[in-house]
């Protein structure tokens, strides 16, 4: 019994460990200009590129699906996503499998990074300048510096749910806020 | 943490297991339901069914369900032990239902992690007024007892079935030879060969099974048996049997008062005494209706073969019944309960198996030419037939009989036609017919809304049957068979059938039709089809079961949503028949693998007609670029699929590609494709949910490449 107890508090520690050790850590990729950063706790594991089958009549960020070892799960064009110019893929190409509340999603990005650590003191709120940052305020949550660069950290459950805001939508809120 | 994990393995056995009692609870009710009351064995099962219920109830410390199990517990302990005549059965199958009810509705509280606060107090007043009906009625028909029978009052509690006047009474005695070695044996040989024929018995000593000192006993004073029974001493001389170790069998016949008081009648006041307290005893247990089998009795019995003992050991008999009846439980334990998530992997993983089978087998490796593959063939072939086997092994365990779903609409049947006061008879037909689970899931509620409708709305009412010269019973037929892959389940009444005008009629108010279109255009499917949109009821009032309109429509969308269809047929005055199509099952199907552009399709094989090349001037080109087909002399509208789905580089010309003609509910059309690679075992696997649906695409499934390809569901396509 107590054997039993003591292998289980070592588990829980070696899990708190775990969880030590990727906090503050975070995965950072390229797409476009900009370094964005992903909390690594939601990283499964990064793939090559592989073939899509594409899904008719969906939004034009998601490309479609990809047999991940019998898994299905569906991927997202990064770029597409954030309404940058759409790039073509090759075989350096890497797709990063996320899990979000138990849900896969690849994401496929131009280039993937580095793992940096970034201290919650050197995390910013995004800064509300500009009408073109509006969209990233959805999923941005925040800046992290590292050194003399900062990465635009992202929050994976609204990078993948939240509906995308048309041109149209954008500017009645900007309206809004001008009232 | 560990506790609380432990409570919860307990609470979802307990929910298990008594869900399983009472379902079978159930099923022996509504058998026995038009019977004039039940056989000794339900009483036996329902007595003890409660007692479980009460037992593990009492452990969770859920003390409504505890209070109302004991209650019921105390009416079957009465029928039982007191055999009273007269019983007013469908009360009583009614009172069943109501406890059972009850129980499964604090089940389901309990299964929502809510708190069960139901209140049986009602439901128990109910059942302790029915018992005293039951006692009372009981006195009155015992109307010449013996005066013994009033001194001796509690016999009803052991003599099994009431005394008739052709039974007679046998004191036997059995001895046996001094040398015989384990006599208790012997002696419960004879006791098992009389039970055959004994309408009651008594024996002495006891405990000749359990304990052994009893065969010294046998052996010094001899073996004594109380028979009632029907036949002549001859007779039971020879159901005895003398056999090598049996030196002498005496039979004596006797009165009932002496039978009554057991082996030593003619013995000293004392035994009378001792009668007397413990009958006070017993009485005293039955007024508390306190159902401890069998302990009640045995407590003030205990030390040992006393002379005045015997009336109360006279309980064995009831023991012995007991024990008869353990033996169903034992054929039950073959079964065993197995989580369904685990049923689930399992599956998954023989999908996977499957798939990567195929991987193997068709691997480009293996196409290099000048190979020798004989070795790997055989192997292969061998792999082959096992993972087939294994499939069909996962299937079959994944079916299960719809009994259970036929017999929840036998109780709806029960219950609404006595609250309308409808005589219908429920006929089912085929309940064995084994379905996947899946799928009855889905189908219980869409079942359950058919045979409310029949019983509401399709049966006429008595009077109105006698006006119209039918036989005074409705009856509704529920009936499932396997046919083509697919499990056809039908209702069929004998009621009145679907009113045409008065569907057209509403259809017309609710705008439905299509206008100049006269009413004899549409043909009685058509209009039947109408019954099935949303808010569309013919029923002027509104019932406590149906007429509210939503129903059908419902009905309609959850058998759809498994890939079923509804068909209605109907003549007026004569009754209508429902038919549901359901496939058997979910998770692997027949398909044909299509290649439109660069993307692959599957269409599940039983969807497709028939498939057709064509030439250019077949087709019929409308303005609004519309097209349609002439094959054979018939026009289908045609579908392009790369065109609907707006793929890149797909076949133009029709005369390139490959039309296929689907039927879905007599719908047809031509779907385009630019070529089929052939037909596979598909595991269907969904869209993630990521995805928001897309028209006309039911799932997704894995290649033998290890590629994905999406399957097109026909009825999408066709709407």
């Amino acid at each position: 019994m107590n054997e039993m107890s003591e292998l289980k508090r070592q588990e829980e520690q070696a899990a708190s460990n775990e969880h030590d050790t990727q906090k503050g850590k975070y995965m950072t990729f390229k797409s476009g200009n900009e370094y964005f950063g992903l909390e690594i706790q939601y990283v499964n594991e990064i793939i090559q590129f592989q073939a899509i089958t594409a899904i008719p009549e969906t939004e034009d960020y998601i490309k479609g699906l990809i047999n991940l070892r019998g898994k299905v799960i569906p991927v997202v064009d990064v770029r597409l996503r954030f309404k940058q110019e759409p790039f073509e893929y090759n075989d350096r190409t890497c797709i990063i499998v996320i899990n979000v509340k138990s849900m896969m999603v690849g994401l496929i990005v131009e280039k993937i990074a580095e793992v940096v650590e970034i201290k919650e003191e050197n995390i910013l709120p995004p800064p509300s300048i500009g009408r073109a940052d509006k969209s990233h305020h959805k999923y941005v949550y925040g800046i992290g510096k590292v050194g003399n660069t900062v990465k635009l950290l992202l929050d994976p459950d609204k990078l993948l749910n939240d509906d995308d805001l048309t041109v149209m939508e954008q500017a009645n809120d900007m309206v809004l806020e001008e009232e | 943490m560990a506790e609380e994990f432990s409570t919860e393995g307990m609470l979802d056995i307990y929910l298990f297991e008594n869900e399983q009692l009472l379902e079978q609870l159930q099923e022996m009710v509504l058998e026995q339901k038009d019977a004039e009351c039940f056989d000794e064995d339900s009483i036996n099962e329902i007595f003890r069914t409660m007692h479980t219920i009460k037992g593990s109830s009492g452990i969770m410390m859920f003390d409504n369900i505890t209070a109302i199990s004991h209650k019921l517990e105390d009416v079957f302990y009465y029928l039982r032990e007191s055999h009273p005549e007269h019983v007013p059965h469908v009360d009583l199958v009614e009172h069943v239902l109501t406890v059972e009810d009850f129980i499964s509705s604090e089940m389901e509280k309990i299964r929502g992690g809510d708190t069960p606060d139901g209140d049986p107090a009602e439901i128990i007043a109910d059942l302790d007024r029915f018992l005293e009906q039951l006692k009372s009625g009981g006195a009155d028909d015992d109307e010449t007892p013996p005066p013994e029978n009033v001194h001796v009052e509690p016999k009803q509690f052991y003599i099994a079935p009431v005394a008739t006047s052709a039974s007679r009474f046998y004191k036997i005695y059995i001895h046996f030879f001094p040398e015989t070695e384990m006599a208790n044996v012997h002696a419960y040989k004879a006791v098992y060969a009389l039970k055959e024929v004994a309408e009651d018995l008594l024996y002495s000593p006891e405990d000749i099974i359990s304990d052994a000192e009893s065969a010294a006993v046998i052996l010094k004073d001899g073996f004594r048996i109380l028979l009632q029974a029907q036949c002549s001493e001859e007779e039971v001389r020879k159901i005895i049997g003398v056999g090598y170790d049996i030196e002498k069998v005496d039979i004596f016949e006797c009165k009932a008062e002496e039978f009554l008081q057991g082996f030593d009648f003619g013995e000293s006041n004392d035994l009378q005494i001792d009668l007397e307290s413990s009958v006070e005893d017993i009485e005293a247990r039955i007024e508390d209706a306190s159902a401890e089998e069998g302990s009640a009795p045995a407590k003030p019995a205990k030390p040992a073969i006393a002379p005045g003992d015997f009336v109360i050991k006279s309980r064995e008999p009831g023991r012995q019944k007991k024990l008869a009846k353990d033996k169903p439980k034992g054929e039950k334990a073959s079964f065993i309960g197995v989580n369904v998530s685990k049923m689930d992997q399992l599956m998954e993983l023989i999908g996977e198996l499957v798939i990567s089978e195929s991987v193997v087998l068709q691997n480009p490796d293996l196409k290099v030419p000048g190979l020798n593959l004989d070795n790997f063939n055989k192997a292969a072939a061998q792999l082959a037939k096992i993972s087939t086997d294994l499939q069909n092994v996962i299937m079959s365990m994944r079916m299960v009989p719809l009994t259970n779903t036929f017999q929840k609409m036998n109780r709806i049947v029960f219950d609404v036609s006595r609250k309308l006061g409808k005589d219908i008879e429920f006929v089912m037909v085929g309940e064995q017919t084994e379905v996947d689970k899946n799928i009855i899931e889905h189908i219980s509620d869409p079942l359950m809304h058919l045979v409310r409708n029949a019983v509401d709305h399709g049966i006429e009412t008595n009077e109105e049957r006698m006006e119209s010269g039918k036989p005074d019973k409705g009856k509704i037929i529920l009936s499932a068979r396997t046919e083509a892959g697919k499990v056809w389940i039908s209702v069929e009444d004998n009621g009145k059938g679907l009113d045409r005008n008065k569907i057209l009629e509403k259809a017309r108010k609710q705008g439905l039709l299509e206008e100049g279109k006269p009413d004899s255009a549409y043909q009685d499917k058509e209009v039947y089809q109408f019954i099935t949109y949303p808010g569309f009821s013919t029923n002027e009032e509104i019932t406590e079961y149906s007429g509210r309109g939503v129903g059908m429509d419902v009905v309609v969308q959850n058998i759809q949503a498994i890939g079923g269809a509804l068909d209605i047929e109907s003549t007026p005055g004569f009754g209508s028949i429902m038919n549901l199509k359901i496939p058997l099952t979910l998770a692997i199907i027949d398909g044909i693998v299509m290649e439109t552009g660069n993307s692959s399709f599957v269409m599940e094989t039983g969807m497709i007609k028939e498939f057709v090349r064509v030439k250019e001037d077949m087709m019929i080109h409308e303005p609004d670029g519309q097209e349609y087909i002439m094959i054979r002399g018939e026009c289908y509208p045609v579908l392009r699929l790369g065109k609907w789905y707006g793929l890149e580089e797909y076949q133009e010309s029709v005369e390139d590609g490959v039309m296929l003609i689907l039927e879905v509910e007599d719908k047809r059309v031509c779907l385009l494709v630019d070529k089929l690679i052939g037909e596979q075992e598909i595991v269907v696997k969904p869209i993630p949910s990521y995805i928001k649906k897309v028209k006309g695409l039911s799932g997704c499934t894995q290649l033998g490449d290890g590629s994905i390809a999406l399957i097109l569901d026909a009825g999408g396509l066709i709407e």
